[in-house]
């Protein structure tokens, strides 16, 4: 990684900083003073980490009380302070397990319905923003456009949407949110893909294009397999957001279509909220995207950051 | 030639299909919604066309005041907090170091978090009586720890924490990212002239970060202005309507309420607000994607 690093610097230097090349070679290399010390480092690394992971460590503790230990005991450590059991997963699966497999099933479909749309017209417009050159809109602008559903508030379209798929009669269908979601994500997929086809040698394609490859195959069989780890990011980032979007699944659905982020809103009785059910079902909702998400961590930051930061 | 026009051709073969998806899936509601500003209308109701009045009425609406200035504290200390304590955490972790890649791949977590699902975890970790964060308080001897859900400011830091727990991480990365991409040279150079790690930061890092600074921090508050899912789950806007914020309120007026003219009303406001603010940075965002 570190080589990584430095041979990255190396190219940005020319770009961000024209002065730094003309600074003279450092002869001696000395390491940066450092005032704190690798012990306080270490110290503030556990803290961090424990900040991150502590969320989710009460979460899965949590799932592992018992109703009345979470009132009466209060506690953190598992055995010390209080006898872990397995019930609320069992009740989780068992009793309120076809209710969870609808969930997990609609926000699968819904998830990857919206990912494969929007990975296919976000790479094809990618590829279209990268390669050539549009006039009367500038690449730039178009480009922008389509960041620009990003910061669109949710609130401005969700009522003529819902009276949209009313009026086709797909409320309650997961074909509502595919649409919704692949509309917001779409920005992730053009973005991340522009940035990715940007990337590759223009050469390759330009080789073909002298052989009679058509500008389509020249894509379709050159720069699309080069271009599949930042498919895969794509994809992955999509589906993630997808599957955690909330608002329009709430007004989109209600019963059979509904996924796992209107189920877990469920969760409150009206006896008061129950923790260990929360956390069991919590647990369960999260979980796949969060996974999913730590395959293409190399692509994170630019996905996130619509290739303005390269990571 | 021939070849120039099929080339011609064929690049709008390629992003007219994304161009019109989006067309169709947001400007037909944007328009749509528009309308709907200018109108008296109850979803399943007549509609009477009544001007600017949905506008005018929300500049004396006090829940409109009030949730826009809820907007406002939340956008401000959870935009800046998980700016800032970013920004520390990857100046501490820029260096080569064997526990960081475990720990960069931990930090992805918090991002993929649905917000709704956090905003359940945040009532029991805040829970008054058994919540980690008060039994943790209590351990350390605080008797009388804040009731997150009954005190106004409580809830309303409540909720900004559980927003900044998911985000501080995202600007970490990214931050992290951006010093990475920093030319070392630079750095080599600066440590002859001057051994003050401050004055380093001050006069090297800082600026030369400053795109990525600006970058996530645009992101940032594009991203809380339209907050929702959080104080949905977590607090359910109360106590009273201490944590409604303004997608909150929105949401209320037009999908309880029905309220359909005034809520698009609402939310045309809060885009203006977002085009006006994005002005100021849209040259700048511009330049990026040249």
């Amino acid at each position: 990684m570190a080589t990584k690093n430095a041979i990255s610097s190396r190219e940005r230097s020319e770009r961000v900083a024209p002065n730094a090349a003309a600074i003279p070679p450092v002869a001696e290399r000395r390491r940066k003073p450092l005032k704190i010390t690798d012990g306080m480092i270490w110290v503030l690394i556990v803290v961090a980490t424990l900040w991150v992971f502590f969320p989710f460590y009460w979460a899965i503790t949590t799932s592992f009380k018992e109703h009345l230990a979470i009132v009466s005991q209060p506690g953190f450590i598992p055995w010390l302070q209080f006898r872990p059991t397995l019930l609320n997963w069992e009740r989780e699966f068992v009793n309120r397990g076809p209710e969870i497999m609808s969930g997990l099933t609609n926000s699968g479909i819904i998830a990857i319905g919206a990912m494969i749309i929007a990975c296919a017209l976000g790479t094809l417009a990618g590829y279209g923003l990268a390669r050539f050159r549009f006039h009367r809109w500038q690449n730039k602008d178009v480009t922008l456009w389509f960041l620009s559903q990003r910061f669109l508030p949710p609130m401005v379209t969700v009522i003529p949407f819902f009276l949209v798929m009313k009026f086709l009669r797909l409320l309650d269908n997961p074909i509502a949110l595919i649409i919704a979601n692949a509309t917001f994500t779409m920005p992730f997929a053009v973005l991340i893909m522009r940035d990715a086809f940007k990337e590759l040698p223009i050469e390759l394609e330009e080789s073909a294009l002298v052989d009679g490859c058509s500008h389509f195959s020249a894509f379709w069989r050159i720069a699309l397999p080069l271009a599949a780890p930042a498919i895969a990011a794509a994809a992955i980032i999509s589906f993630a957001f997808s599957w955690n979007e909330f608002l329009f699944a709430l007004i989109l659905t209600y019963e059979r279509a509904r996924p796992m982020s209107v189920i877990i809103a469920g969760v409150e009785h009206t006896q008061g909220i129950q923790f260990e059910f929360v956390a069991t079902r919590l647990l369960v909702a999260i979980l796949p995207p969060a996974l999913l998400a730590l395959t293409v961590q190399r692509w994170i930051v630019r996905g996130l950051t619509f290739g303005a930061v390269k990571g | 030639m021939k070849a120039m026009a099929h080339k011609e051709r064929i690049k709008f073969f390629f992003v007219i299909p994304g161009i019109l998806w989006v067309l169709i899936f947001t400007i037909f509601p944007l328009l749509y919604s528009l309308r709907l500003s200018f109108f008296q209308a109850r979803l399943g109701q007549d509609q009477t066309f009544i001007g600017m009045g949905n506008f005018q009425g929300a500049f004396s609406d006090y829940r409109f005041w009030n949730s826009l200035s809820i907007t406002v504290f939340f956008v401000v200390v959870s935009v800046s907090l998980t700016v800032l304590l970013g920004l520390g955490l990857a100046l501490l972790f820029n260096r080569p170091r064997r526990g960081l890649r475990f720990f960069r791949s931990s930090f992805v977590l918090p991002i993929f978090t649905a917000p709704i699902a956090l905003g359940y975890l945040g009532l029991t970790i805040f829970h008054e009586d058994v919540g980690a964060v008060n039994v943790a308080l209590r351990m350390l001897g605080v008797v009388n720890p804040p009731g997150w859900f009954h005190q106004v400011w409580a809830a309303r830091l409540a909720i900004t924490l559980v927003d900044v727990w998911q985000w501080t991480s995202f600007c970490f990365l990214v931050l992290l990212a951006g010093l990475q991409n920093l030319p070392e040279e630079l750095y080599e150079a600066a440590q002859l002239d001057t051994s003050s790690g401050w004055g380093i930061f001050r006069h090297i890092t800082l600026p030369l970060l400053a795109p990525v600074l600006f970058t996530v921090t645009i992101l940032r508050l594009v991203e809380t202005l339209k907050v929702l899912d959080i104080p949905f789950s977590m607090t359910s806007g109360g106590p009273g309507a201490a944590t409604q914020t303004y997608s909150f309120y929105v949401y209320l007026v037009g999908l309880r309420n029905f309220n359909a003219g005034y809520a698009s009303a609402l939310a045309y406001i809060l885009l203006l607000i977002m085009l006006f603010i994005s002005s100021f940075f849209f040259n700048r965002l511009r330049a990026i994607y040249d």
